[in-house]
């Protein structure tokens, strides 16, 4: 495993150029840097890449950084892994803190607080759309609507936090395909 | 020192369990952010940030959060706790990658979560939007019996406008940002 300065500099640009010119979160970087790592500097094959960012959205985490974490593990060691993680996200931290430290002197009203107000509207449409085009891909069954609707009721409407919402939701897919798979074993007996 | 710790295990957890990168965690965010004293207010202001500053969007929120709760440390605790899970994970699942690829516990697991990741993010869009959309001193429930009282109209319009022209035409987000700003400079001031 090549672990040179070279390769591990490289890691981080291009993590850090994904990072920093990507607006809408991490799903929206994944495209820039695959241009980069399959094309631009062939780290590694499409495929590979293809694979690693599927898996990048199915795991749970930060997706740019699961993203930045199997490229950079596969090209530079757990080494080349810290330099493209870092990479994908010391921007949206410093950037974050500094968007923060402004937002107290934006004044209560006028066209800025406006500006500020039109775009917090549109942000939370974005949001929304999220769930429409995640749910598009996602939700094939009727179990699948069942269990998107209870996730919303019980996370909008009762106490139960959204981690134990996500467990049961995975619990319950578990018990969903023992059962099915049950069934289908009797019809065939 | 306890409150840097709390962040950093609070957003860890959000980190482990945030399947569907950034936009699925901001239920959980929502959630956890009440304990750091975060009001819904400064919430969709949270959100308009990950629009204007770029970067995956769960590190923006961990930073934001973490500045708020706890200044420049409490911010750095935050992201720190919100990325380890993704780098934990990687190296795991590159080690066990070929058992992965066709686990059929994790596959139904996973079948499970996904619906529900859906739900969430709607929660998390209508929790935020109606953060963002309702005239002050309203709340869901006169809605119904006085809409135009409850409602700021423009903010409404520029709500279901972006949700639609975003999902129906596929406009880039950022340019629909840039217009809900303009549009907001001038009809929200």
């Amino acid at each position: 495993m090549k672990t040179d300065l070279k390769t591990n500099l490289a890691l981080f640009t291009i993590f850090f150029k994904a990072g920093t010119f990507t607006f809408a979160g991490g799903l929206s970087m994944l495209p820039v840097i695959q241009k980069d790592v399959v094309d631009k500097y062939k780290m590694m094959p499409e495929e590979e890449f293809l694979e690693y960012a599927t898996l990048s959205q199915t795991l749970p985490g930060v997706i740019g950084l699961n993203c930045a974490s199997f490229v950079g593990r596969y090209v530079g060691g757990t080494i080349g892994m810290l330099f493209a993680g870092l990479g994908a996200t010391i921007s949206a931290f410093v950037l974050m803190i500094l968007a923060t430290i402004l937002l107290q002197f934006i004044p209560q009203d006028g066209p800025i607080a406006g500006a500020f107000h039109g775009i917090r509207a549109a942000s939370s449409a974005f949001i929304l759309s999220a769930a429409y085009t995640l749910g598009k891909y996602n939700i094939k069954s009727f179990f699948g609507v069942i269990l998107m609707l209870a996730a919303f009721v019980l996370v909008m409407f009762t106490n139960i936090s959204a981690p134990i919402v996500v467990l049961g939701a995975g619990l319950a897919g578990y018990i969903y395909q023992r059962i099915m798979t049950k069934r289908n074993e009797k019809e065939k007996n | 020192m306890l409150l840097y710790l709390k962040l950093l295990i609070v957003f860890f957890r959000i980190g482990a369990l945030g399947f569907g990168g950034g936009y699925a965690m901001m239920s959980m965010i929502i959630d956890e952010s009440a304990r750091f004293s975060i009001t819904p207010d400064q919430f969709a202001s949270l959100t308009a940030l990950d629009m204007v500053v770029p970067g995956p969007i769960a590190i923006n929120s961990a930073t934001f959060v973490g500045y708020i709760a706890g200044g420049f440390w409490g911010a750095l605790f935050a992201t720190i706790g919100v990325s380890l899970p993704s780098l934990i994970m990687i190296i795991l699942v590159m080690r066990f990658i070929e058992r992965y690829r066709d686990n059929k516990i994790m596959n139904s697991f996973m079948d499970g979560v996904k619906p529900a990741a859906v739900g969430l993010i709607a929660a998390a869009a209508v929790t935020i939007a109606s953060g963002v959309l309702l005239l002050p001193d309203s709340n869901l429930s006169s809605l119904f019996i006085d809409p135009l009282g409850t409602i700021s109209i423009v903010g409404g319009a520029i709500f279901i406008i972006a949700a639609f022209v975003n999902i129906r035409f596929k406009v880039n987000p950022i340019i629909l940002t840039l217009i809900a700003g303009v549009i907001g400079a001038f009809l929200l001031a």
